[in-house]
């Protein structure tokens, strides 16, 4: 019998993985280096984090958990200081961004 | 810098000595959650390692401000505060990835990348690092350079999270949060015609100027 725990910490699992799911489709249809930035670096982070919740969750009031709390944590913070290094890196060196074809005013 | 000038230091914000009372807290708290033990022999051991690592580390928390004036403790900030705007970051992280998970699933790519360059007016270069980190979390946004004048260049995938940038929610949100100056001021959206919001704004501040 699964308890409702359990069904909380899956059903945060689940999309978790929807979430990783998404970013990998992202990262193949993406035009550009700086849009498949934003999938790579944080979809799958936010993908990253609800599994990690999902198995604090799973794991109940324990030491256990709060050490995965901490990766939460950790991740929270460095993910994006990855990303942003990455495209700051890309910018000065005056990589091409893909631009939308904008409508011009007559 | 040494730790004794760091007491005696004026230009710091706060006391000091509290900072020092804070760090050693926070490590005696990393200490008894990664340990796990609460026996009296390794509680002494704790906090006989937080002093010294407070000590050690102290000079490094000390953080210069942007215009040199003033210098800033790292985690100089309400705990309580912090946790209100952790939990409306969640919020808007919920909200925006849902928005760019839709643009990158369906059929047609409903993506606009552009660049909006905006500057706001803090000295903490604590809130400076926050809020280009929260940008950058937030996903649709990404932050590729920050000046030292708090010029903040931002990458935006779709206009719905680049309109978030310029309705500028979380600039006011991160300089509440540090007790800074609340203004900002967006420079300009690349490539030119690029957000109809910004557009409309632009045309408002022109008449607003034709009218004076």
């Amino acid at each position: 019998m699964i308890s409702v725990q359990e069904i909380i910490a899956i059903a945060f699992m689940a999309c978790g993985l929807l979430f990783l799911v998404i970013s990998a489709v992202g990262m193949l249809r993406l035009p550009d280096f700086y849009s498949r930035l934003h999938v790579s670096g944080n979809s799958e982070t936010f993908g990253l984090m609800l599994s990690l919740l999902g198995l604090a969750i799973y794991e109940g009031f324990t030491l256990t958990a709060v050490k995965l709390i901490m990766i939460f944590i950790f991740v929270f913070i460095g993910n994006p200081i990855g990303t942003h290094i990455l495209s700051k890196a890309a910018y000065k060196t005056g990589h091409p961004m893909y631009v939308k074809e904008t409508k011009k005013e007559e | 810098m040494k730790v004794r000038e760091i007491f005696k230091d004026k230009s710091i914000v706060g006391s000091p000595v509290l900072h020092f009372v804070k760090l050693v807290v926070i490590m005696m708290v990393m200490w008894l959650l990664l340990s796990g033990k609460f026996e009296a022999k390794f509680l002494i051991y704790g906090i006989g390692t937080a002093l010294i690592g407070a000590y050690i580390c102290l000079p490094l928390m000390i953080l210069d401000g942007v215009s040199g004036e003033k210098k800033y403790f790292a985690f100089n900030f309400n705990p309580v505060k912090l946790l209100g705007y952790l939990i409306w970051l969640a919020w808007q992280l919920i909200l925006a990835n849902i928005e760019v998970a839709k643009a990158v699933v369906s059929p047609v790519l409903q993506i606009g990348p552009q660049v909006v360059k905006f500057r706001v007016n803090m000295d903490n270069p604590m809130a400076l690092t926050m809020l280009a980190n929260s940008i950058t979390l937030t996903p649709g946004t990404v932050t590729m350079n920050v000046t030292d004048d708090g010029i903040y260049e931002v990458h935006a995938l779709t206009d719905g999270t680049a309109n978030g940038i310029i309705a500028g929610d979380m600039q006011v949100k991160v300089a509440k949060l540090f007790n800074e100056d609340t203004n900002f001021e967006i420079l300009e959206v690349v490539p030119e015609g690029a957000n109809d919001v910004f557009n409309e704004m632009k045309k408002d501040a022109e008449e607003k100027e034709e009218v004076r």
